[in-house]
């Protein structure tokens, strides 16, 4: 098959997803400069192993190349920033299902999150390690199911529902905090 | 269910990811406790946050050009060609629908504009996608009086499928397609190894036409109209060859 032709083929393919592409490593990478790189790289690297892909959600194929030029991307120029094992250690992790949603709420009636402009609720993202953001993002943003985040992530399903559940519930503290501190009252 | 089952359980209902008994037994657990209604709600609110006021981040419209400038150049290793005309039938399944989504999104915007540009490239996109996204056809059988059948039963008209192998294009199957805001026939055939998707929709009320070639994206195609309906055969075999399919399927009878 000529070049063109599989060039073709793959653009077909995959540049309607370079939004969620990009999106995901802008929201990993933290800066648009440094997401550019990693989508860029990424799409090099599915052009190349285009071959390999065997059908499927191309969506998440891609998405899985993204997300792992990114770690890849990031050990070699921040490993620093990056050291954050997101799976917690044994003993707080492994009934983190039941417990990582905190305790029942004071308060029932009243709204427990209340709502927070879209640069406060950034910068909380932001300040996730980026294991969370990514499974966040997985999860609410790209809607995919628990098996595509799994292939994404390349965990067992198990890690991707005790991950969701405690990135939800760090999102969630940082949510409180940040309401509190904007108005004392409300906590 | 008390609460310490149906805590756990509150992200899955959430995420879609609860089965019906467990959901209905969720489900009428929330009805009788406000702490974990309040949870749910929680939950709500985080992903309504997350959707609807989360920046979300589109890629610069430059770099998809600089993308598209930077492909070539990389020395991609020769594409297995059988992989291409015959994609293995069996594997994605409840992925594909994904996939499908995402390209039958663009295809229903194409579908706004109403130009025959659009069209072409709507039935071009619709070839090689489904070449590539493992939906060949929905009803692999080379007789044309399964298809024919298979496909009026889905479709409120009854397209042209002739069983052409002995003038060299044999019949592969068919399935059911989306083309340009259409809901349509794909009908597929053999010619060498190449495949030729025929597209065809349901346009009452239009005068018949002959066959009428284009090219496009390195696909042929050949367009025309007959008793309400529109046929576009699209294939990358030969110009020449492809209008004499087109001939064939146009011919009466």
């Amino acid at each position: 098959m000529p070049a063109p032709d599989r060039k073709r083929r793959f653009e077909l393919l995959a540049l309607p997803h370079l939004d969620a592409a990009f999106n995901l490593a802008r929201w990993l990478a933290g800066n648009p400069a440094d997401a550019e790189d990693v989508v860029q790289e990424a799409y090099l690297r599915a052009y190349r192993y285009f071959d390999a892909w065997q059908g499927g959600n191309f969506r998440v194929w891609l998405l899985t190349i993204v997300r792992n030029s990114f770690f890849t991307w990031a050990r070699e120029n921040r490993s620093s920033r990056l050291v954050f094992q997101p799976d917690a250690p044994a003993g707080e992790a492994a009934d983190a299902d039941a417990t990582a949603w905190g305790a029942p709420p004071r308060d029932p009636e009243a709204l427990l999150l209340d709502r927070i402009d879209s640069q406060t609720l950034s910068r909380l993202m932001q300040r996730l390690p980026a294991e969370y953001r990514e499974v966040l993002l997985l999860r609410e943003v790209e809607d995919l199911a628990y098996k595509d985040i799994a292939a994404v992530i390349g965990t067992p399903i198990g890690t991707v529902m005790s991950r969701l559940a405690r990135a939800r519930s760090a999102l969630r503290k940082l949510w409180f905090d940040a309401a509190a501190a904007e108005s004392p009252r409300a906590v | 269910m008390q609460c310490d089952r149906a805590r756990p359980l509150l992200p899955q209902l959430v995420d879609g990811a609860l089965g019906p008994l467990r959901r209905w037994l969720v489900t009428r657990h929330l009805a009788r406790c406000a702490a974990c209604a309040a949870q749910l709600e929680e939950l709500h609110t985080m992903r309504a946050a997350l959707r609807n006021d989360l920046t979300y981040h589109r890629a610069p419209p430059a770099l998809a050009a600089r993308i598209g400038a930077m492909l070539p150049r990389e020395d991609a290793p020769t594409p297995s060609r059988a992989r291409w005309r015959l994609p293995a039938m069996a594997l994605g399944g409840a992925g594909m629908a994904g996939a499908l989504a995402g390209v039958a999104l663009t295809l229903l915007v194409a579908g706004g504009d109403a130009s025959n540009n659009a069209v072409a490239r709507a039935v071009v996109d619709g070839a090689i996608r489904s070449r590539m996204a493992d939906h060949l056809t929905d009803v692999p059988t080379s007789d044309q009086h399964t298809v024919k059948p298979w496909l009026s039963a889905r479709l409120d008209f009854s397209p042209v499928v002739k069983e052409l192998k002995d003038q060299g294009f044999p019949l592969v199957g068919g399935r059911l397609d989306y083309v340009d805001g259409h809901r349509a026939a794909a009908i597929v055939y053999h010619h060498d190894r190449h495949i030729i998707n025929l597209f065809a929709w349901a346009s009452p009320g239009l005068a018949d036409s002959q066959p009428h070639a284009e090219s496009r994206q390195g696909f042929n195609i050949v367009t025309w109209r007959a008793d309400g309906i529109t046929y576009y055969a699209v294939s990358d075999v030969e110009a020449d060859q492809l209008a004499k399919f087109a001939r064939l399927m146009a011919a009466g009878g």
